[in-house]
């Protein structure tokens, strides 16, 4: 008698631990946003050489399942060797060398709302002083929801 | 309880008496455990139709036994029944049976020492009180990894053997651990670090899945890990062992060796333990971490070697109205992390991490945790008085490659993070027995001081005070029904302290201005929180059966860095802003619990259901600072529900077969991630667990067979910045055995185990590496030795 009790009451509880655990997050957005340059006017591709004094357009592409919320664009130099691209191929780099007059590039932009897709274009100069050498170019894109992606591309700032 | 025991083992050679008054024998004997030499109060002798139990020195008479050739049976819950031949032609005295811990009997957790395991049975909450003998007979790389096979228990890792604890999903601050009495003050709000607890120090744990802030107050919201200190050694004993371990996947070799003594009052233990390892192999030769490629070299995980060394001492009296114990322990280790990224940082070095697997390059954190605690019982009447008084005192640096980030130029050293965290603690309690209440009042007192070093930012220095006051009463309303209530009351402060960056950075004004600024992270405030929690619970003892049922409420005060971070974390690519206006975390849990024990059956469920008002989450937002996302503090309300099932039973005397289960949903009511779950939350997963005792062969003694097999769901409900992680089946074999090569000398323990047999490439979802796509250890074979000193 006492074991079909504990049965019974066993199963109830298991009732209530399989009856809470279904999903009520139906429309949750779990895809994360692109941004590519892997595309006809991309800029940069991979180990693009970019002249001082030149102004160059930046294009990439930026995709959402939702919504496009902000995207940045970040060159930093990579005399050191400390990080490589994602890219498919990989570019021969210069010697290693200390900075004196880096190009830093720190922007954001947001995207006006309610976009799934755009492509941006930045028109950027490479100022006269920098060193040249190895840089780093990183785009990054997020979503309305939070998520973020990066692309990273190894570029060359030449005389 | 022992005084029991003595009646009963009267009542049963009283009841036996009368029925053999003819041609039958007296024996006298002592039940010993095999290694502690601690008599075994309760143990059962039984021979042809008599019977009797050990009273509370381990002593027995068995009368009425039968002269000629008798068989005695000698066993003891949690001890491998052993059998004595004797030839019985007289009263015999002095018959000493030791009983070697063995786990046939009951699978793992299940085995506790009788007066505990009763209890853990009368406290309303779910708690799994874990021996010694689960310790090493499930011992992994870490104290956490080890406790893990628990249901509801899992673990935070980064690397192989450095983790932290998670209950039932929670983990980090949300779980409080403590050690002789005091909380476990190191880095718990951090994600690259483990606990730093010797595990060979650790005899018994006793883990609390709930609420449990009245006893333990600010951080035991999930739970607690709480390690009291190991039995106090026998009058006039001597003993000790040596542990030997080795590993393949890690190339690792480690020693423990402890011993402890006890004259009449005063008693001694000391304990140091080395372990190196190199770096750990995964099943791959390669890491895809979004688009980057990372090859292995032979399948090593570069950088992951590390050494830990720990030593501890403690010193303790003991006498009729007080016991005071005083332990020092330092623990040190050093640990690489996997070279190629950190966190979400993708790196390439010049440094030829490939020319050792044993060596420990950039980066790598160094750390130390340095405790002095003294533990005082004084009885005074009805009264118990305990104070435990503790300082700690936790180094952590973290190295790595200096490299230009952002406005910050190239540091000129490795050093990255420093923490100096120095803790003060005092716990004083009072338990007065009055009838069938046990009424118990205290105090907590902690104040912590926390100084940062080094060129990266990412919690300010502060200074934290915190003092709480308790009162419960257990309340037996017969000796099956046990009431407990308590209430609880917390006040904090916590001053942070101002930092500035090192570097400037360039700042350009709405005029288009621009200027160079050394901007602040952190400011100067004090803040101050206060609380009060508590719990209320029953439950009901019928047989073998136990339903328990358990209502709490607990908090936590913000730690500095969800209140005033204000600063880039590279590793993680992000910049996170803490916010002043949080509350204490303050969560409400029903639990509920029915457990079903039989000699060759058990069963427990143990189901809860949670309430957060106010959980912390940092939320990613979809904001830059610097081409960085931004991820603020944010508070939301929080629904979990989930639980554990486990069932267990014997086949054929030799056989055990365990099955457990555990499950955590948990959903986000509010915020801006409402409907996400939490971020690391635990997949659904099962394990079952065969266990075979052979016959001793040879000099083999209690040879036991185990086979886990561990099958984990996917993990889908994922937050950002998570990934989806793929369900895995895993399989672990293990042969234990006690050597004994000589009778008269202690036995040696071996255990010969095989981790992931099938070399299965799988990812941890609760694993800091599952973030760049590192799977977890491949296939490793590791020996266990324990040699005891005697």
């Amino acid at each position: 008698m006492k074991s079909k009790k504990t049965h019974l009451l066993v199963f109830l509880m298991l009732g209530m631990f399989l009856g809470c655990s279904d999903d009520d997050g139906i429309g949750k957005d779990e895809e994360k946003p692109t941004i590519s340059t892997a595309f006809g006017q991309g800029f940069p591709k991979g180990c693009e050489l970019l002249k001082r004094g030149e102004t160059y357009t930046f294009r990439a592409r930026l995709d959402d399942n939702v919504e496009l919320a902000a995207y940045s664009l970040d060159i930093h130099h990579n005399f050191d060797h400390h990080t490589h691209d994602d890219q498919k191929i990989s570019c021969e780099l210069g010697a290693v060398k200390e900075a004196s007059n880096p190009w830093k590039l720190m922007e954001n932009y947001t995207v006006e709302e309610g976009k799934t897709s755009c492509e941006i274009q930045l028109e950027i100069t490479v100022p006269e002083d920098v060193d040249t050498g190895d840089y780093h170019c990183q785009y990054s894109v997020i979503d309305a929801t939070g998520w973020q992606s990066r692309t990273a591309i190894d570029i060359k700032v030449v005389e | 309880m022992s005084s029991t025991r003595g009646v009963l083992s009267l009542i049963c050679i009283l009841s036996f008496l009368p029925a053999f008054a003819q041609k039958d024998f007296n024996i006298k004997g002592l039940v010993l455990d095999a290694l502690t030499k601690i008599p075994l109060a309760g143990a059962g002798i039984a021979g042809d139709g008599v019977y009797t139990i050990a009273d509370h020195a381990g002593e027995f008479t068995l009368t009425g036994v039968v002269e000629g050739s008798q068989e005695l049976e000698v066993s003891y819950l949690g001890y491998a029944t052993e059998r004595v031949m004797l030839q019985v032609d007289r009263d015999t005295t002095e018959i000493t049976i030791v009983l070697t811990p063995s786990n046939t009997e009951l699978i793992g957790v299940e085995v506790y020492g009788k007066s505990r395991e009763r209890r853990a049975r009368e406290t309303p909450g779910s708690i799994v009180e874990v021996s010694q003998e689960f310790m090493d007979a499930n011992r992994e790389n870490s104290l956490m990894q080890t406790l893990s096979r628990i249901p509801g228990v899992n673990t935070i890792n980064i690397g192989s053997r450095q983790s932290k604890p998670v209950i039932r999903g929670l983990g980090f601050n949300r779980v409080s651990v403590v050690q002789n009495g005091i909380k476990h003050e190191a880095q718990q709000w951090g994600n690259d670090h483990g606990l730093e607890i010797d595990q060979y120090d650790v005899e018994r744990v006793r883990i609390v899945k709930g609420p449990a802030s009245m006893l333990y107050g600010s951080d035991a919201l999930a739970g607690v890990v709480d390690i009291p200190s190991p039995a106090v050694p026998e009058p006039e004993s001597f003993s000790g062992s040596v542990n030997l371990l080795g590993q393949t996947n890690n190339a690792m070799l480690g020693v423990s060796a402890g011993l402890s003594a006890r004259e009449e009052k005063w008693y001694y233990r000391g304990r140091f333990t080395f372990k190196d390892y190199a770096d750990y192999k995964v099943p791959t030769n390669q890491i895809n971490f979004e688009n980057y490629i990372f090859d292995l070299y032979k399948k090593h995980l570069r950088n992951t070697a590390d050494q830990e060394a720990n030593a501890s001492f403690s010193i303790g009296y003991i006498a009729e109205n007080i016991s005071s114990e005083t332990f020092f322990s330092n623990v040190y280790a050093k640990n690489g992390f996997f070279a190629n990224a950190h966190g979400l940082e993708v790196r390439s070095s010049k440094i030829d991490y490939d020319r050792s697997s044993r060596d420990i390059d950039l980066p790598f954190h160094e750390l130390n945790h340095f405790k002095l605690i003294n533990n005082t019982a004084i009885s005074i009447n009805d009264h118990q008085l305990d104070i435990d008084l503790g300082f700690q005192y936790n180094w952590r640096e973290e190295h790595s490659e200096p490299v230009p980030h952002g406005h910050m130029p190239k540091p000129d050293n490795s050093k990255e993070r420093e923490f100096r965290k120095q803790t003060y603690a005092l716990n004083a309690s009072d338990t007065y027995v009055m009838g069938s209440h046990t009424l118990v009042g205290g105090v907590n007192l902690e104040l912590q001081e926390n100084a940062i070093g080094g060129w990266g930012f990412l919690i300010p220095a502060y200074t934290r005070f915190t003092a709480g006051i308790f009162a419960y009463d257990q309340f037996e309303i017969n000796p099956k029904l046990h009431l407990q209530v308590g209430l609880r009351y917390d006040y904090g402060a916590v001053k942070i302290q101002p930092y500035y960056d090192w570097f400037p950075t360039e700042i350009t004004t709405s005029s288009g201005m621009t200027s160079s600024k050394y901007l602040q992270r952190a400011w100067d405030e004090t803040l101050d929180f206060d609380n009060i929690s508590g719990s209320a619970g029953i439950s009901y003892l019928s047989g073998n059966t136990t339903y328990k049922l358990n209502f709490g409420k607990s908090f936590r005060i913000p730690l500095a860095n969800e209140l005033a971070s204000d600063g880039v974390n590279y590793h993680m690519y992000r910049f996170e802003r803490g916010s002043t206006s949080l509350d204490p975390e303050t969560s409400y849990q029903l639990d509920m619990v029915v457990s079903h024990e039989e000699e060759k059956f058990h069963f427990a469920i143990s189901p809860f259901v949670n309430w957060f008002d106010n959980y912390i989450y940092l939320n990613p937002t979809s904001n830059y600072y610097e081409t960085l996302q931004v991820y603020e503090y944010t508070q939301n309300k929080v629904f979990r529900v989930g639980g554990e099932v486990n069932v267990g039973t014997s086949l054929f005397e030799r056989l055990h077969i365990d099955l457990s289960g555990e499950y955590v949903y948990a959903s986000q009511q509010s915020g801006p991630k409402k409907g996400f779950t939490l971020p690391f939350s635990p997949p659904l997963s099962g394990l079952l667990s065969v266990k075979y005792k052979s016959e001793d062969f040879l000099f083999f003694r209690q040879p036991i067979f185990t086979a886990v097999y561990k099958v984990v769901s996917a993990q889908n409900e994922i937050v950002p910045p998570e990934a989806p992680t793929e369900g895995y089946q895993l399989i672990d074999l293990s042969w234990q055995t006690a050597i004994q090569p000589f009778r008269d000398y202690p036995a040696v323990k071996l255990r010969l185990k095989v981790s992931n047999v099938l070399n299965t490439k799988y990812f941890d979802h609760t694993s800091f590496y599952r973030l760049i796509a590192v799977p977890e250890a491949g296939r490793n074979l590791s020996l266990s030795l324990r040699i005891p000193i005697s």
